[in-house]
C-alpha cells in the first residue's frame, strides 16, 4: 500500500512537471495562471491562509529577480529574442506553482509511510531526517523573518535594498539551520536506532 | 510615551492585557524586570506591544528573544553578510559583535536570557555606554548587583492572571514596588 502511495505521488509529480514545466502547456500563460491559482487554492485548503502567504512571501524575491532580469533581457533583445517578457511572466508563475505543488504532494507522505518503505534503516533515517528538517524549516522561516525585522543593522537607505538584504539573510539563516538541523537529527536518530532498536 | 495605560487585545494569542500603568521607555537609566507565570503573555507583550511601539517611536533597540538558539542563526547570517568571519565563533562572541555594532540602540530587551547565561553581567559591560534602559523578562530572584544593573533604577513589572473565560486570558500588567516583589 505504501509503495502504491509513493508511486502515485511520484507519478503525479512527474506528470505535473511533464505537462506544465517542461511539456506541452508550458508556453500557455492562461493555463499557467489557472494552474497557479488552483495550486494556491489547494495549498490554502490543505494548510492555512497564513502558511500560503508565508510561502508566497518566500517566493517573492526569486520571482522579483526573475522578473527584473527578464525585463532587462527584453529591452536588450538578448540573443535577438523578442519574447523575453512573456517567457519571464510564465516563469514567474511556474516557479511558485511547481514549488508549492511539490510541497503539497510531499506533505502527503507521512513518517509511518517512510517507516513502511522496503528500504534499509539507514535510508529511512535519511528520509525521516530530511522530512523533519524541511517541515520544521517552514515554521522556523517565519521566526527568522521576525527576528531579522528587529535588526537595525539590516536597514539601509532604500526600501528595496533593505528587503533584499533581509531576504539574503533569511536564506543564509535557513541554510545554516537546515545544515545543522539535518546533522543533529541524523546523529540523534542513528543513536536511538543503535541503542534502542534491538 | 511608548506604552500608555490601556487595554490591549491580542486576538491571535488569546490574550487581553489590562496595562494598569504608563510605561515610558524613553526614561533614562531604568531597568524593567518583567515577571509573571508561564503563559501570562510576557513575550507576547514584548513582541506585539512594546517592540511595535518602539518601532513607531523610531527608537532603536536590541532584542534577544527567548528562543536564542533560533535567533543565533539569524545573527550568524547577519554578521556574515556584514563581512564578519563567524565560522568558528561561539555564541558569546557572536552576541558581543552584534551588541558592539548596535550602538545606535537605546533600549535593550532580553527575554529570559538568564536561562542561557545565568550570570549575564557581560551584556551590561558591553552596552551600558549607549543603552539607556533595559527590559528584562526573568523568572530568577532579584540579583541586580550580579547582573551589573546596579547603576540603573529598577522598575518591577508584574503580570498577573485576573481572569480566564475558557479562551482568552485576562492579564493585568502593573508596576510593583521593590518591597512587594516576591523573590
Amino acid at each position: 500500500m505504501t509503495m502504491l502511495k509513493f508511486s502515485v505521488v511520484l507519478a503525479l509529480i512527474g506528470l505535473f512537471f511533464w505537462l506544465f514545466v517542461f511539456g506541452p502547456f508550458y508556453a500557455n500563460p492562461s493555463i499557467q495562471l489557472a494552474v497557479f491559482l488552483f495550486i494556491m487554492g489547494w495549498h490554502l485548503v490543505r494548510f492555512s491562509l497564513r502558511e500560503t502567504i508565508s510561502v508566497l512571501k518566500f517566493c517573492l524575491p526569486f520571482v522579483l529577480s526573475l522578473f527584473v532580469f527578464g525585463l532587462i533581457f527584453h529591452f536588450m533583445r538578448l540573443f535577438g529574442r523578442s519574447d523575453w517578457l512573456q517567457d519571464t511572466l510564465i516563469k514567474c508563475l511556474v516557479f511558485p506553482s511547481s514549488l508549492v505543488f511539490l510541497k503539497v504532494m510531499l506533505a502527503t507522505i507521512t513518517y509511518l509511510d517512510i517507516l513502511n518503505l522496503p528500504i534499509s534503516m539507514q535510508k529511512r533515517i535519511g528520509l525521516i531526517t530530511m522530512k523533519s528538517a524541511f517541515q520544521k524549516g517552514e515554521s522556523m522561516m517565519r521566526r527568522f523573518s521576525w527576528y531579522l525585522g528587529t535588526y537595525s543593522g539590516l536597514q539601509s537607505s532604500g526600501r528595496i535594498r533593505t528587503v533584499l538584504r533581509k531576504y539574503a539573510c533569511l536564506i543564509i539563516a535557513l541554510y545554516l539551520y537546515l545544515y545543522e538541523e539535518i546533522e543533529n537529527s541524523n546523529r540523534l536518530l542513528q543513536n536511538r536506532y543503535q541503542h534502542l532498536y534491538r | 510615551m511608548i506604552v500608555p495605560k490601556n487595554s490591549y487585545r491580542l486576538q491571535d494569542r488569546n490574550l487581553n492585557f489590562e496595562v494598569a500603568d504608563d510605561f515610558d521607555f524613553n526614561n533614562s537609566s531604568t531597568c524593567y524586570y518583567l515577571r509573571g507565570g508561564n503563559g501570562f503573555g510576557k513575550t507576547s507583550f514584548l513582541e506585539k506591544i512594546v517592540i511595535p511601539a518602539l518601532k513607531v517611536a523610531n527608537r532603536q533597540y536590541l532584542y534577544i528573544g527567548q528562543d536564542i538558539r533560533t535567533q543565533l542563526y539569524t545573527l550568524r547570517a547577519l554578521l556574515s553578510m556584514q563581512g564578519h568571519k563567524i565560522s568558528d565563533t561561539d555564541e558569546y562572541e557572536l552576541l558581543k559583535i552584534w551588541v558592539h555594532q548596535g550602538q545606535t540602540a537605546r533600549t535593550f530587551i532580553m527575554d529570559e536570557f538568564d536561562k542561557y547565561f545565568p550570570d549575564y553581567h557581560f551584556i551590561f559591560d558591553w552596552s551600558r555606554s549607549f543603552i539607556q534602559n533595559y527590559i528584562i523578562v526573568t523568572h530568577q530572584h532579584l540579583q541586580p548587583a550580579r547582573t551589573g544593573a546596579e547603576g540603573l533604577e529598577a522598575t518591577h513589572v508584574i503580570f498577573e492572571l485576573i481572569g480566564f473565560d475558557g479562551q482568552f486570558k485576562n492579564v493585568r500588567v502593573r508596576k510593583e514596588s521593590y518591597d512587594n516583589v516576591k523573590v
